[in-house]
C-alpha cells in the first residue's frame, strides 16, 4: 500500500516543459473513460446502415438476376444462330461484343465524371479550409489544382494567364483564393447564369402554355436535369447521367430541407407585374413560379458544382436571375396573342 | 485629448467647417496620416503607394482597382507646403542605380485624385465620382514630440534623465548636467553648451538605434537652429528656483517649444486625419536587441496616445471634430523575411502596439495589422542547411552591393517570447539569435501598367481607403 502521508516531489528532466497554454483539458488517460454515448451512436449507425443494406441487397439481387437473364438469353440467341447459320451467328457475336464494349466505355465515362465531381467537392473543401486557416501553401495547392482542372478550357485561358502572372506576388491565402475566384470563376459563372436563365424561361413557358396535366412535370424534370448536366459540364468539364441525377437529388433534398421549394409566394413578385399576372391568369402565375423555382434549383446546383465558394464575387440572387430570365417573356408575350 | 485641445481656435474651426461642408457635398477628400518614427519607411511607403496607384497592375487586392478610371497627381491644397517630391524618390528607387531615398528633412504634401465609376444600387444614375487623397510626409523625428505635449518640463527632465543615465552615449551630457546648478542665474553660453551636449547625445543615440530621441527638432532644426526655443536641455530640479534662474529659463523655453513648434505642426497636419497608417520597423528593433525593442514599444505607445480614434458621424465631420476612423498597424520591411514568417512578425507588432490598438477598437475605429513592404527588394529562396531547408530571401546587400541570401532567424510564434524579456530589460535575447542585413532596392524591369513590386501594399490600400472609392 502506498504511503499517502509523506509529501512527494519528483524532478523530471527528460520530459518537455509543461505548457499550460496548449494543454488539453484532461490528461490523455482520462479521455477514453469519458462517457460518449458510444452504444447509442453505434445503434444509430447500425440502424441507418441496415436500411440501406436491405435496399442495396435487393438492388444487387434484382440486378444480378436481370443481368443473368440478359446474358443467358443473349448467349442462347447467339448459339442458336450459330447452329442454324454460321454467318448470321458471327454477325450476332460481333454485334454483341460491340454492345458490350460500348457499355463498358459508357460505364467508364460515368465513373470518370463521378470522380471529377468528387474532385470538385474535395477542391471546394480544401479551398474553404485554406481560407479559414489562412494557409498560403494550401491556397497555392488549390490554385494549382484549379489550373490543371481548367487547363484545356478556352474560356478561362485569360484568367489562367493572369493567375500565373499575379499569384507569385501574393502571400495571403484569402487574397490568392479571391484572385482565383475573380479570374477563373467569373467567365464560368456568366456561362452558368445564361444556362440557368434559359432553363427557367423554358420551364416557365412550357408550364404556362402546355395544357397537358403531366407534361409540365415531365418538362420541368427534364429541363432541370439538363440544366444540372450543363452546369457540371461548365464547372467540371464533364458530366455523366448518373452523376447529374445524384446531384439533382442532392440539390432537391437540400432545398426541401430548407423549405425553399415551398416558399414560392415571395417569388411571384420578383417579375415585374408578376403578382398582377398571377391574379389575371392562374396558369401564367404557375409559369412564373415554376420558372423562379427552376432558377432557385439552378443557383443551388451552381453552388454545388462550383469548385470555390462565393466569396469575392457576389452570389447571384434568385429574384434578379428570375426577372432577367423572364423579362419580356410575359410582359409582351402575354399581351400579343 | 491633446488633439482636441489643439483644434480650438474659432477661425480655424470656421475655416474647417467651410471646407468640410464643401467636401462632404461636392468632392470628398480623405486625409491619410502616415505615422512612423524615422527610418520606419514613410517616404518609401508613400512613393510605393502613389506609384502603384498610378499604375494599378499589381493592386489585385484593391477591390475598386477595376473601377478606377484615372488617378491624377494634383498640386496640393496647402499653398505654403512644398510638394512631396514623388518623381525624384521614384527615380531613386527604380533607376539604374537604385537606392533608398534620402531621409526626409522637411515636411511635404501630396494630393492624389481618383476618378472612379460608381458602384452599388444607384450606379446607373450617378456620374463618375471623385475622391482626393491627401498624404503628408514629414521627418519621423518630429513625431516624437507628440509625446511631449502633455508633459511638464519637470516631468520630462526627470523621465529623460533617469532613462538615459545608463546609456554610454549620454555619459558626457550626464556629467555636464550634473555639474550644472539650475538655481544659478541664466548664462546664455552655458545654456548653449548644455543644449549642444544634449544634441550630441541625441544624435549618437539615434545612430545607435534608440527611438526616444526627444525633442525631435534638436536633430532636424531647419530654420530654427540656434534660436532660444531650441536651446534647452533636461536638468534636475534644484531645491529652490529663484526668478530668472537657469532651470526656470529652461522651463520657459521648453513650454515655448511645445506651444510654438510642436502644437502648430500637429494642429496643421495631424488634427484632421481620417485614416492612419502606423509604420513600425519591428524587424530592425528585434535585430538591435531587447532594449531597442522595449524602447520602440514605449515610444510608439506614447506617440499613439495623442491621436483620437473613433467613428465619424456626418454631423461630427461637418462640425470639425474629426476622428481617426481606421488605423492600420504595419510592420514594414516584410521583404527581409520569407513569407512563412510574416504571421509571426505581424503577431509581434500586434502585441507590441496592443495598447493603442485596443483603445482604438474600444473607441469604435477599425484597426488591422499586417506585414508589408512598400518596395519589395528581395526574392524568396529555400536554402538547405544541415539537412533541413531554411526559408530565406535573396537580394542585393546595402553595404556591399553584392547578392546575398539571408535567413535572419526564426521569429517565435508567441510574441511574449520577445516582448517579455524586452520589458524586463534583458541585455540580449535568451535562446534566439537574429541577424538582419539591410537590402538595397533591386534593379527592376517593369512592364507597362505595373507599379513597382510590393508586398501587401494593395491590401493596405484596400483597408485604408478602399471603402471610399
Amino acid at each position: 500500500m502506498a504511503d499517502t502521508h509523506r509529501p512527494l516531489l519528483l524532478e523530471i528532466e527528460d520530459r518537455a516543459e509543461a505548457d499550460p497554454a496548449s494543454a488539453t483539458a484532461y490528461p490523455e488517460a482520462f479521455a477514453d473513460g469519458l462517457p460518449q454515448g458510444r452504444a447509442m451512436q453505434g445503434a444509430a449507425r447500425l440502424a441507418t446502415r441496415r436500411a440501406s443494406l436491405l435496399g442495396r441487397m435487393a438492388f444487387w439481387v434484382f440486378g444480378s438476376l436481370f443481368t443473368l437473364i440478359l446474358t443467358v438469353s443473349a448467349t442462347n440467341f447467339v448459339t442458336a444462330l450459330f447452329a442454324s447459320n454460321t454467318a448470321l451467328g458471327w454477325a450476332a457475336f460481333v454485334l454483341l461484343l460491340l454492345a458490350l464494349g460500348l457499355t463498358l466505355i459508357a460505364a467508364g465515362r460515368e465513373l470518370a465524371a463521378y470522380a471529377r465531381m468528387a474532385r470538385i467537392d474535395r477542391l471546394r473543401a480544401a479551398a474553404i479550409t485554406a481560407r479559414a486557416t489562412a494557409d498560403p501553401a494550401a491556397a497555392r495547392a488549390v490554385l494549382a489544382q484549379l489550373a490543371s482542372l481548367y487547363a484545356s478550357s478556352p474560356a478561362t485561358a485569360w484568367g489562367r494567364a493572369r493567375l500565373t502572372e499575379r499569384a507569385p506576388e501574393i502571400f495571403d491565402a484569402d487574397a490568392l483564393l479571391s484572385l482565383a475566384e475573380a479570374e477563373l470563376m467569373a467567365p464560368l459563372d456568366a456561362a452558368a447564369l445564361t444556362e440557368i436563365e434559359a432553363a427557367a424561361r423554358q420551364v416557365a413557358t412550357v408550364t404556362a402554355l402546355v395544357p397537358l396535366a403531366l407534361a409540365d412535370v415531365a418538362t420541368a424534370l427534364y429541363a432541370n436535369l439538363k440544366l444540372i448536366r450543363r452546369l457540371s459540364e461548365i464547372y467540371a468539364g464533364r458530366s455523366g447521367s448518373l452523376g447529374s441525377l445524384r446531384l439533382l437529388r442532392r440539390v432537391f433534398a437540400a432545398l426541401l430541407a430548407a423549405g425553399a421549394m415551398a416558399l414560392a409566394d415571395d417569388l411571384i413578385g420578383s417579375v415585374a407585374g408578376g403578382g398582377i399576372l398571377a391574379k389575371l391568369s392562374r396558369r401564367f402565375g404557375e409559369g412564373v413560379v415554376n420558372g423562379a423555382l427552376t432558377a432557385r434549383v439552378g443557383l443551388a446546383a451552381m453552388e454545388q458544382c462550383r469548385p470555390l465558394p462565393f466569396v469575392a464575387l457576389p452570389k447571384p440572387g434568385t429574384s434578379a436571375t428570375t426577372s432577367r430570365a423572364l423579362a419580356g417573356l410575359f410582359g409582351r408575350a402575354a399581351e400579343q396573342p | 485629448m491633446v488633439i482636441s485641445a489643439l483644434t480650438d481656435g474659432i477661425t480655424r474651426s470656421l475655416e474647417g467647417a467651410g471646407a468640410a461642408l464643401s467636401g462632404s457635398f461636392f468632392e470628398p477628400s480623405l486625409r491619410l496620416g502616415v505615422t512612423g518614427l524615422s527610418r520606419a519607411g514613410k517616404t518609401v511607403f508613400i512613393t510605393g503607394l502613389v506609384a502603384n496607384l498610378l499604375n494599378r497592375g499589381r493592386m489585385t487586392q484593391l477591390q475598386a482597382a477595376g473601377r478606377i478610371e484615372a488617378v491624377y497627381l494634383q498640386p496640393q491644397p496647402d499653398l505654403t507646403l512644398p510638394r512631396f517630391d514623388y518623381e525624384s524618390h521614384l527615380a531613386a528607387l527604380t533607376g539604374d542605380d537604385p537606392r533608398w531615398p534620402q531621409s526626409t528633412r522637411a515636411i511635404s504634401e501630396l494630393r492624389l485624385s481618383f476618378r472612379t465609376r460608381p458602384s452599388g444600387l444607384f450606379a446607373a444614375f450617378k456620374g463618375p465620382q471623385t475622391l482626393h487623397l491627401d498624404i503628408v510626409d514629414y521627418p519621423g523625428e518630429w513625431l516624437l514630440d507628440l509625446a511631449l505635449l502633455d508633459k511638464s518640463y519637470a516631468d520630462w527632465s526627470e523621465a529623460t534623465l533617469t532613462r538615459i543615465a545608463k546609456r554610454p552615449e549620454a555619459a558626457d551630457f550626464m556629467a555636464t548636467a550634473r555639474a550644472e546648478d539650475g538655481a544659478l542665474r541664466l548664462d546664455e553660453a552655458r545654456a548653449r553648451a548644455l543644449a549642444a551636449s544634449f544634441t550630441a547625445y541625441l544624435t549618437a543615440a539615434r545612430a545607435n538605434g534608440w527611438s526616444d530621441c526627444t525633442p525631435g527638432r534638436f536633430l532636424l532644426p531647419g530654420d530654427l537652429a540656434g534660436s532660444p526655443v531650441l536651446t534647452f536641455a533636461p536638468l534636475p530640479k534644484p531645491a529652490s528656483t529663484p526668478r530668472a534662474c537657469l532651470w526656470r529659463e529652461m522651463q520657459r523655453r521648453f513650454d515655448a517649444y511645445k506651444s510654438r513648434v510642436v502644437q502648430p505642426f500637429f494642429r496643421d497636419h495631424f488634427a484632421r486625419i481620417d485614416r492612419q497608417v502606423v509604420l513600425v520597423d519591428v524587424l530592425g528593433a528585434i535585430h538591435q536587441g531587447p532594449a531597442a525593442t522595449e524602447d520602440l514599444r514605449r515610444t510608439m505607445a506614447e506617440v499613439l496616445a495623442a491621436f483620437r480614434p473613433g467613428r465619424n458621424g456626418w454631423l461630427t465631420a461637418l462640425l470639425g471634430g474629426k476622428r481617426v476612423e481606421r488605423i492600420l498597424f504595419a510592420a514594414t520591411k516584410a521583404d527581409h523575411l520569407h513569407h512563412s514568417q510574416h504571421p509571426a512578425l505581424t503577431a509581434i507588432m500586434d502585441a507590441m502596439l496592443i495598447e493603442a490598438k485596443t483603445r482604438a477598437d474600444f473607441a469604435g475605429a477599425r484597426t488591422a495589422a499586417m506585414s508589408l513592404a512598400a518596395l519589395r527588394c528581395t526574392v524568396e529562396e529555400t536554402l538547405p542547411r544541415d539537412g533541413i531547408s531554411l526559408d530565406a530571401v535573396r537580394g542585393r546587400l546595402l553595404q556591399t552591393g553584392k547578392q546575398a541570401v539571408m535567413y535572419p532567424g526564426q521569429l517565435p510564434q508567441d510574441p511574449a517570447r520577445l516582448l517579455a524579456p524586452a520589458r524586463e530589460g534583458a541585455a540580449r535575447w535568451l535562446d534566439a539569435d537574429y541577424a538582419l542585413m539591410a537590402f538595397a532596392p533591386a534593379r527592376i524591369r517593369l512592364k507597362p501598367g505595373d507599379g513597382p513590386p510590393h508586398i501587401r501594399l494593395d491590401r493596405a490600400a484596400e483597408f485604408l481607403f478602399g471603402d471610399r472609392l
